[in-house]
């Protein structure tokens, strides 16, 4: 009860009404008076500003295999050494900073003797059958990392999925000619697809497909594991080494991660936007504002709220009413049976005037007489001890009847 | 600064020549055009730092009533002053039309009337005027808001006042205004007269009758000019609601209608309202009107969350009246510990005073006594029945050091004390 107390029993005189002051306050003043919110603005405004850096540091990246995440499911472990031997590394996300990477790389190759090389990774398939080949004919060499089926049709050649590495085969053994698996040596097998082809390598027993596949004249090679690359396991076996000879073969390396960005959008059906008429653009933002100058209008208010000292007021009964559910609560029946008979009993001796000192007997005796009963039968409700809740609610109301039929008699 | 719906009107106007020439830089040039007109209706608006504000208060008013509060703008300025003005009354006040529409002309006054009718006992507030002054377009407007304080005092209802007529009459005939005089209506000796058939034989004054041929009585009447000292307890039991009425207010009623009685029987009437200090002073013995003065003095009682001081209040007494005096004390006979406060005190103070203590019950506890058709009922009764008997136990008590209890429902109360007040004057227990 103290704040209400503090609260009603100022006079309403002593308190500055907030806002009416004409003079501007000082700011620490206001600032004191709203401590709690202005802490809570300072926390909310200090996350969004963390949040907000956080999203725009530059060099965060979490996209799998991409050469800057250093996570363990990134590839910045390979492309770091990559870059140490000398190969040029060149990270793009888009179609046409590929296409003009990959002219750049060109370009800065003397002989053109390939000195190329394109990794792709489409995680979702977002580039189409022309995007694809015109990679193709851009670079000298073309690793594919577990492309799909459209894909490789795209990309021509007989290499063909050929479902993934069976359950429990964790390492395979490279078990074909080709110089790059020979010399790396057995590699990570886990969650790895195979593929179909001339000659696949690493496979999982004859005639299953391999992890490691590549065209006749070597210029599209198709690895089968993300895991070989990334930064987990590239320690792993003979990771390391397929990878790095797969991938540095050339001076120049481009890695084409595609995003959402390269999906084209040419042949889809024309959209609402495109149809509607000019004007419509502009008629939300014109009813937004319009709507906000209503805000204005109907939001600004005539001059600041009054105080309004309200007097404290009690229901005074609520003390009679929270005794009455502590008993409840307390399953008190003896005292409420002792309460119910006192006053009972005090009433009866008003009633029959027997004086407020008159003994419990004296009334017992009285009430027998005047109803005209034998004393067991009033002191057999007056004295009664009830056990349980339905004993007392029986009794209480017998005792109101002996009340009753006193008083009317 | 504030804009009107004029304003959201003519940017909502604005879109017919966006959609007729849909392009940006036509919103860009109607955009411009609305804050052109914007600022150039604001900057014609009559300055409010300019405008004087004076208010006539109505001073008192009782509850039922109403009032009217009289607010004049003057405007010193130059231009004109097309405002709304908003007179910022506590909501309690009731200001049945605060915002108003004003047109002042430059350099002269206008009066606006705002009706009060307060819905709370006290001294209202309204701490502020707000203007809105608009420009001619009525497209913007500066706004400002300017101390102006003002108050208006509420004065206690009275409503026991219904009971005076019937009360008076029953104090008359005490009194002997009355067509019979009866032996015993008071102890004062008054006048001799004539015996007349039907005069108690006993009252006959043998010594007058030797000296004349014709049998004499002597008459009596009440005794006046006694003290009688009415306390309002305001400490934290006053705030309990008793059928819908604070148990102050339903004190307050009680020492009104008592005070004006005591009055017209002659006796000498102070009231002082208490919990830890003094909250309210009246009495007779100050000059003018004593209704007036006490309903002055009960207008801004409120109850205070503190127990009262039962220690001080003898001192109080004994400030107001030296003497043997009517102390009414206008308290709950079960608030928290009572034999602690006001059981020792009403035993010091019956010593030398007469006491009467006025109690308000609550009629919830009888309903509540009575009901027994469930579990919960009885355990309701069980704790009505506690609180009666402990009432009863503190009243007998109080009856055993000869000291008066009034116990009665809200409304049955004031009419309860004045019986009270009239029975002990005639029995000259004053």
């Amino acid at each position: 009860m103290t704040p209400v107390l503090e609260s009603t029993s100022q006079p309403a005189s002593e308190r500055p009404a907030a806002g009416v002051r004409i003079a501007g306050p000082a700011v620490t003043a206001w600032i004191r008076r709203h401590r709690t919110w202005t802490l809570i603005g300072l926390v909310f405004a200090l996350g969004v500003a963390l949040t907000i850096i956080a999203q725009l540091s530059p060099g965060r990246d979490d996209a799998p295999l991409s050469t800057r995440n250093a996570a363990p499911d990134g590839a910045k472990a390979v492309s770091v050494i990559l870059g140490n031997q000398g190969v040029d590394v060149r990270q793009t996300d888009n179609f046409a900073a590929t296409m003009s990477a990959l002219e750049r790389a060109d370009g800065h190759s003397a002989s053109g003797d390939r000195t190329t090389t394109l990794l792709l990774f489409d995680r979702n398939g977002y580039l189409d059958r022309g995007q694809l080949q015109e990679l193709q004919r851009a670079t000298d060499r073309l690793v594919v990392v577990t492309p799909r089926l459209s894909a490789l049709t795209a990309l021509g050649g007989d290499i063909r999925p050929a479902g993934v590495v069976p359950e429990g085969v964790s390492t395979l053994e490279p078990g074909c000619g080709l110089e790059d698996p020979a010399v790396a040596g057995a590699v990570t097998a886990e969650s790895a697809y195979l593929y179909q082809a001339g000659r696949p390598c690493y496979e999982p027993s004859e005639g299953l497909g391999g992890l490691y596949a590549s065209s006749g004249d070597g210029r599209l090679v198709v690895l089968g594991s993300t895991q070989l690359l990334s930064n987990a396991r590239l320690d792993e076996h003979g990771n390391a080494a397929l990878a790095l000879r797969t991938l540095g073969a050339s001076e120049q390396l481009v890695w084409y991660l595609p995003g959402i960005a390269d999906v084209t959008t040419a042949d889809a059906p024309k959209t609402l936007d495109e149809l509607a008429p000019p004007w419509v653009a502009f008629l939300g933002p014109w009813l937004a504002l319009v709507a906000v100058l209503a805000m204005v209008w109907r939001g600004r208010r005539l001059g600041p709220l009054v105080f309004e000292p309200l007097p404290v007021v009690v229901k005074a009964v609520e003390t009679a009413e929270g005794r009455a559910r502590l008993y409840h609560d307390a399953h008190a029946v003896d005292r409420a049976a002792e309460n119910l008979r006192a006053g009972t009993l005090v009433r009866l001796a008003r009633i029959l005037r027997l004086g407020p000192d008159a003994e419990s007997t004296a009334i017992v005796d009285a009430a027998a007489r005047h109803l005209g009963r034998t004393t067991e039968q009033t002191s057999g409700v007056l004295d009664a001890r009830p056990r349980t809740e339905s004993e007392l609610v029986h009794w209480a109301q017998q005792l109101d009847t002996l009340e009753k039929e006193v008083t009317a008699r | 600064m504030a804009i009107s719906g004029r304003f959201v009107l003519l940017a909502l106007t604005g879109l017919v020549p966006v959609m007729l020439f849909p392009d940006w830089g036509t919103v860009l040039l109607v955009c411009l055009l609305l804050c052109a007109a914007l600022l150039l209706d604001l900057s014609v608006a009559a300055t409010l730092r300019k405008v004087k504000l004076d208010r006539t208060l109505p001073g008192n008013v009782t509850l039922s009533g109403s009032a009217e509060s009289v607010l004049t703008i003057g405007n010193t300025g130059t231009r004109r002053l097309r405002a709304v003005v908003r007179d910022a009354w506590q909501p309690s006040a009731g200001a049945q039309n605060p915002r108003q529409r004003l047109d002042v002309p430059a350099g002269e006054r206008r009066r606006m009337t705002v009706l009060l009718q307060p819905a709370r006992r006290g001294d209202l507030k309204a701490p502020h005027v707000t203007l809105r002054a608009f420009g001619p377009l009525r497209l913007a407007a500066r706004q400002r808001t300017l101390p102006c304080p003002g108050a208006v005092r509420v004065l206690p209802p009275f409503h026991s006042r219904r009971h005076l007529p019937s009360k008076l009459r029953k104090l008359r005939e005490l009194d002997g205004k009355a067509a019979v005089q009866i032996r015993g209506a008071g102890t004062e000796f008054d006048s001799l007269r004539d015996y007349v058939r039907g005069d108690d034989v006993r009252s006959i004054d043998w010594r007058a009758t030797a000296r004349r041929s014709a049998v004499v009585v002597r008459t009596w009447r009440p005794e006046r000019d006694r003290r009688v000292v009415i306390m309002l307890d305001t400490s934290r039991t006053a705030a309990a609601r008793i059928d819908d009425e604070p148990r102050l207010d339903t004190g307050i009623e009680a020492a009104l209608l008592l005070a004006v009685l005591a009055e017209r029987g002659g006796d000498r009437v102070d009231f002082f309202a208490f919990d830890r200090r003094t909250r309210g002073r009246a009495g007779s013995a100050s000059k003018g009107n004593l209704l007036g003065q006490l309903v002055q003095a009960m207008a801004p009682l409120e109850p205070e969350l503190i127990e009262l001081d039962w220690s001080q209040v003898p001192g109080q007494i004994r400030q107001i009246s030296a003497h043997r005096s009517l102390v009414v004390l206008l308290t709950p006979l079960d608030g928290g510990a009572p034999e602690e406060g006001l059981l020792p005190m009403a035993a010091q103070l019956a010593q030398q005073h007469l006491v009467v203590v006025a109690s308000v019950r609550d009629p919830m506890l009888g309903t509540m006594q009575k009901e027994r058709a469930t579990a919960a009922q009885v355990f309701r009764a069980a704790a009505a029945e506690r609180a009666l008997l402990e009432r009863e136990a503190v009243a007998i008590q109080l009856r055993q050091m000869g000291v008066e209890v009034v116990d009665a429902e809200p409304h049955q109360l004031p009419p309860a004390l004045a019986d009270a007040y009239i029975r002990l004057k005639a029995a000259g227990r004053l």
